[in-house]
């Protein structure tokens, strides 16, 4: 038998080498779908428009503008055949603003294959609400903070209403841990999460005045702390989403 | 045969030699982490950049080149000109005064916990970082008049300098100038005034800075029969200076009416929904910053809360915060101010007061190093 050359040897034992700490290193990626939040901030079936005089108080005098509007989506839930995913440290702040009547929550690391349904919160839960803890996008030096001993505001809407020549503030700020609401969507059939998938939500802020109840803005021109009137905001807010089908 | 190995270990000894030679020529210098950097809980997250890190080195070098008036281009004014540590880094005019002997636009501004905040450095947000901002008074031809070439070669005149560089970052250069002071002014962390050592459960206040606290830390509603302050809804409860979101730390305070309105924001967004906005400051140390307002047309914190309480002035971007926030119900649109009552708005100043923070105004680490070498 001729002899087997020594550098011949030597690559093999490389190779070998190097196969067995591949094998030692090398794990199966678990599924790790993503799946993206798209909400689209609309005013009568349009995109919504900022610092302009564009919409009609609902039930009284005047013209309003919006400056601002953003909102607390928390817990998100998806649940398929293959069971339930619940997001963790799930607190996202939802903003739009003159540069875009978008925003999106990315969900990185779904471990499913498909979905039925969705679900989440608008607000916030209790134990987060009453901590300055900063987790997710909850942050007590932001203007979302009341203040340690209130907690965060759920739904921010600050505009103004112009009436002839006379230019007054809009101002909500809804939050108390008896105001959050939760959403649950279910979908037509199940939805495949293969990859990267989408899914849209409209968010009309007129229905934040003018759905459960109607609301004339000349009258009620700011809602902060009485429990009554935060009551009312809530339930007209929690009808503000709807999932957009394709 | 024998010769041949002979060569082929020299050859092998150079090339490893001089390998490691170059090698250790070429290896970044190995400055230490700041030991035991702490900030408090309440101040929240914060980030450094990652291609500058928090080093010793840095720190030194960034304090020296700070309080250097090599840094302008007469050697006659330092960035501490400007920013003095007994007045929390500002200077203690109206507006800073101007290598042409006329005044700058703006008030100097208080230099503390700028990790957390906003993240837009200026009145009115030009600067996108502290490394790009730190260059900007060095050039400006009525800040420091200096050329960043000429500044390095004068720096590389120094044989002190070049030490310093080099174990802090390697080359004498620009962007390492940028880096030091950006790491200086990161450091500058003032958490133990009275306010601080209340939160950390130290401290009693006193009953009227606690009425001032919460008045603060209160947007007022009538109905709901709460009075307030309103500052939180700008000015964040814990680090009193404005949010780190997006834009969300600037605001129009109704200082102007439209026809004298400045760009503020504006200049840099253009957008015109931002027309006279301004960084929200911070109100760390806010009894030894006066005077106040980007102008500094404010003198006292008495002048302060009359502003907000009967002096605000409408303007088309002025905050619908500030517009709807009064302690009286009247009807609306008749009345802009906070109509607090005399002991409210002493109470808020009180508050205001236990935002001064002794150990950071005479700190030794953050003082002039020149002083100590004389
Ligand atoms: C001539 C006086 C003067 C000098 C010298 C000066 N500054 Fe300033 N500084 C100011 C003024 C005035 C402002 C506000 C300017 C503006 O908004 O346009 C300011 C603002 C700043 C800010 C922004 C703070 C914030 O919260 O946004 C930083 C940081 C700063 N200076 C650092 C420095 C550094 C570092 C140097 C030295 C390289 C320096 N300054 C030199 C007057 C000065
Ligand atoms: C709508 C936002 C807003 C509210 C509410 C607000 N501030 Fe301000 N504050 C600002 C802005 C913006 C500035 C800088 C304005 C400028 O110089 O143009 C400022 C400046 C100041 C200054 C001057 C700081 C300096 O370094 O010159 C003080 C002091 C101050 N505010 C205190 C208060 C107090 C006390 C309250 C509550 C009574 C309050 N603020 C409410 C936005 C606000």
């Amino acid at each position: 038998m001729p002899a087997v050359k020594p550098q011949f040897t030597n690559i093999l034992l490389v190779v070998l080498l190097a196969l067995t700490a591949w094998h030692a290193f090398w794990k199966p990626d678990p599924p790790n779908n993503q799946l993206r939040l798209v909400f689209t901030a609309e005013a009568n079936g349009k995109d919504l428009v900022f610092d302009q005089f564009l919409y009609e108080n609902p039930s009284g005098p005047g013209q309003f503008r919006v400056q601002n509007f953003r909102f607390y989506i928390s817990n998100i839930q998806l649940s398929g055949e293959d069971g339930t995913y619940f997001e963790p440290d799930s607190y996202h702040l939802v903003r739009f603003g003159s540069q875009s009547n978008k925003s999106s929550i990315e969900l990185n690391n779904v471990l499913l294959k498909s979905y039925s349904s969705l679900s989440f919160s608008v607000g916030i839960d209790e134990p987060a609400n009453s901590s300055i803890e900063p987790r997710g996008d909850l942050d007590p030096n932001s203007q979302m903070a009341w203040n340690w001993e209130v907690g965060y505001k759920f739904v921010v809407f600050e505009g103004s209403l112009k009436m002839g020549e006379s230019i007054q503030p809009l101002v909500y700020h809804v939050g108390f841990s008896e105001n959050r609401r939760d959403l649950l969507f279910t979908r037509p059939i199940e939805e495949d999460l293969i990859g990267t998938s989408e899914v849209s939500f409209k968010v009309d802020v007129m229905k934040l005045f003018d759905s459960a109840s109607v609301l004339n803005l000349a009258q009620l021109q700011s809602v902060k702390f009485d429990r009554q009137d935060a009551r009312v905001l809530a339930e007209n807010y929690s009808r503000m989403f709807s999932i957009e089908e394709n | 045969m024998a010769d041949q190995r002979w060569i082929a270990a020299v050859a092998a000894a150079v090339t490893i030699g001089g390998g490691a030679f170059f090698t250790v020529r070429a290896l970044p210098p190995d400055p230490t982490p700041v030991a035991g950097f702490s900030a408090p809980f309440v101040f929240g997250r914060f980030s450094v950049p990652q291609d500058n890190p928090l080093t010793e080195e840095a720190f030194a070098l960034g304090r020296r080149l700070f309080y250097d008036p090599v840094l302008s281009g007469s050697n006659d004014r330092s960035c501490a000109t400007c920013h003095i540590q007994r007045l929390a880094f500002t200077d203690g005019l109206p507006k800073a005064a101007g290598l042409d002997a006329e005044d700058l636009d703006f008030s100097s501004m208080s230099l503390v916990n700028l990790l957390w905040g906003q993240e837009r450095f200026f009145w009115d947000g030009r600067a996108l970082g502290l490394e790009q901002q730190a260059l900007l008074p060095i050039q400006n031809p009525r800040e420091m008049a200096q050329d960043l070439e000429g500044l390095v070669s004068e720096l590389n005149g120094s044989r002190q300098y070049r030490r310093m560089f080099r174990q802090a970052y390697g080359d004498v250069s620009s962007e390492n100038i940028a880096r030091a002071l950006a790491t200086f002014m990161r450091m500058l962390i003032s958490a133990d005034s009275k306010y601080d050592r209340f939160l950390r459960g130290e401290a009693k206040l006193s009953e009227q800075e606690e009425l001032g606290r919460k008045l603060f830390m209160a947007h007022p509603d009538t109905k709901a029969s709460l009075r307030g302050g309103n500052c939180i809804d700008c000015h964040s409860q814990f680090l009193t200076s404005g949010f780190r979101d997006g834009l969300d730390g600037f605001s129009n305070n109704g200082l102007d009416r439209d026809a004298d309105l400045p760009a503020g924001l504006m200049a840099v967004t253009g957008n015109p929904a931002h027309k006279g906005f301004f960084k929200v400051p911070t109100l760390r140390n806010i009894a030894v910053t006066a005077p106040y307002m980007h102008d500094g047309r404010l003198r006292t914190l008495e002048d302060v809360m009359d502003h907000y309480n009967d002096g605000v002035v409408v303007s088309d971007t002025l905050s619908p915060l500030i517009l709807e926030a009064d302690n009286a119900a009247s009807p609306p649109g008749s009345f802009v101010g906070l109509r607090l009552t005399d002991n409210e708005k002493a109470a808020i100043i009180a508050f205001l007061r236990t935002l001064t923070d002794e150990t950071f105004l005479s700190d030794d680490r953050f003082s002039n190093p020149f002083e100590g070498e004389k």
